[in-house]
């Protein structure tokens, strides 16, 4: 009898120091920018998100060589994998929905400006409108697992594959059983679940005018990705040139938003949405949103002001110096 | 039977001991601040901010290049490197853990251990 309370108590104290998954964490250096990932769970998870990331970059990296996008731009056409046409026609669709606002083969343009290799410049006029003229996501032609351009014309994927990647590995996780995780690829978070404690993830929103963050996001089970003008820039002569462009001017987008930030299930959405709306500015990003339920912003003017979506009023509050702040709250009606 | 029950007893107070001895470890306030330095990933050392007395520094030297990093009482940044972009630099001061200090070309992370008021940050 005694024997059998004691092995039952033994087992539950055992039970109950065991019970909790594991916190593993990594840090990965790829797709030009440094990722997070913290999972709970076995280190076989960190490997299989590794792995994830490693095939991805070795498909979709615009410099390295033989990838699928730096022979399609390099030979005009190459057969792509599954998945890569998978993620195309997923961002053609997003440069479609922001009727260009997002443009993928805006990659020329931002190579004239030094985006891609720090050495920045200002181009001419007549570089910019000559380049503008390689720039029209609606030639690339899709179709039997190949991708063919016009003379001049590169793809980048840049900014919707770290969402896109967020998907794969959350996608991947959640097959195998995970309920907490948290990825942050280059400022591209997703967060699968909650904590291990039943809280929410807290995600930042970087403050655009200084350090530190001006709010914070309650996520569980969404993407939440920012695009800012701060992220990248340089000056040159007192004016400031930031590396988001909007691909109809070939100029730095100047829309009157300093951030924008997308809440949403899909990381491949998020990611797309953020640059785009950046681009279109809060009136026409607000008007995106009341035609659609799958995904909440929030946007900070260049002047400062702070506004987000109704769908959001429940999980963001402001912190730091933006306490007293108010809140704009953009409704459906 | 009363033998039992003194087992029983012994047990869960063992049991109790135990579960406010787990609770004691995870909830208790952090010891100080402590630094670490990343390299590719890979842990290259820690730093105790609170035992910082005066402003020290030292280098990280990897293959792809050389920060040299600055500790004061409580805080520490990058203050020079050798990196093209120099954003590793112009971060200064890092503040919470949940936004760390990232020298990409050189691979370097800078972060803080302990809990922060945020577990990630975008943008």
């Amino acid at each position: 009898m005694k024997r059998t309370l004691f092995l039952i108590l033994t087992l539950a104290l055992l039970l109950a120091s065991c019970a909790a998954p594991v916190k593993r964490t990594d840090t990965v250096f790829a797709m030009d920018t440094v990722m997070e990932l913290t999972v709970y769970g076995d280190e076989a998870l960190l490997e299989d998100a590794r792995d994830v990331i490693t095939d991805m970059e070795s498909r979709l990296s615009v410099t390295l060589e033989g990838s699928e996008i730096n022979a399609l731009n390099s030979h005009g056409s190459a057969a792509l994998s599954p998945d890569t046409v998978k993620l195309l026609e997923g961002a053609l669709e997003l440069c479609a929905l922001t009727g260009g606002a997002l443009d993928i083969t805006v990659y020329p343009l931002v190579r004239a400006w030094g985006f891609t290799t720090g050495e920045y410049r200002v181009p001419g006029e007549d570089e910019i409108a000559g380049l503008l003229e390689r720039v029209d996501y609606n030639a690339v032609a899709l179709g039997d697992g190949e991708a063919r351009l016009p003379e001049g014309a590169m793809v980048d994927l840049g900014a919707v594959a770290k969402g896109y990647l967020d998907d794969a590995i959350a996608g991947l996780w959640r097959e195998e059983g995970v309920k907490s995780g948290l990825l942050n690829l280059g400022g591209s978070v997703y967060a699968l679940g909650g904590k291990p404690d039943g809280s929410a993830w807290r995600v930042g929103v970087r403050d655009p005018f200084g350090s530190g963050y001006l709010g914070v996001i309650e996520a569980r089970d969404v993407a939440v990705v920012t695009s800012g003008g701060y992220e990248r820039y340089f000056e040159q002569d007192g004016r400031t040139y930031w590396h988001i462009l909007d691909p109809k001017t070939g100029f730095p987008a100047d829309s009157g938003l300093s951030s924008v930030t997308v809440v949403g299930q899909e990381g491949l959405l998020c990611d797309g949405l953020s640059t785009a709306l950046f681009v279109m500015g809060l009136d026409a990003a607000t008007e995106l949103w009341r035609g659609r339920t799958d995904f909440d912003l929030v946007l900070v003017t260049s002047g400062g002001e702070v506004y987000i979506t109704d769908g959001l009023e429940s999980v963001f509050s402001l912190s730091g110096s933006y306490k007293d702040k108010e809140v704009k709250v953009i409704r459906r009606g | 039977m009363a033998k039992t029950g003194t087992w029983v007893t012994i047990i869960l107070v063992l049991l109790v001991l135990a579960i406010a001895a787990s609770l004691f470890l995870r909830l208790r306030p952090a010891g100080g601040t402590i630094a670490e330095i990343y390299v590719d990933g890979r842990l290259e050392r820690r730093v105790d901010l609170s035992g910082v007395t005066v402003p020290t520094r030292f280098t990280v030297e990897t293959e792809r290049g050389v920060n040299v990093i600055l500790c004061e009482p409580g805080r520490i940044r990058v203050e020079s490197a050798d990196c093209p972009d120099k954003v590793c630099v112009d971060f200064g001061w890092l503040q919470d853990s949940a936004a760390p200090i990232v020298c990409l070309p050189h691979r370097l992370v800078i972060k803080l251990t302990g809990d922060a008021p945020i577990d990630a940050e975008v943008g």
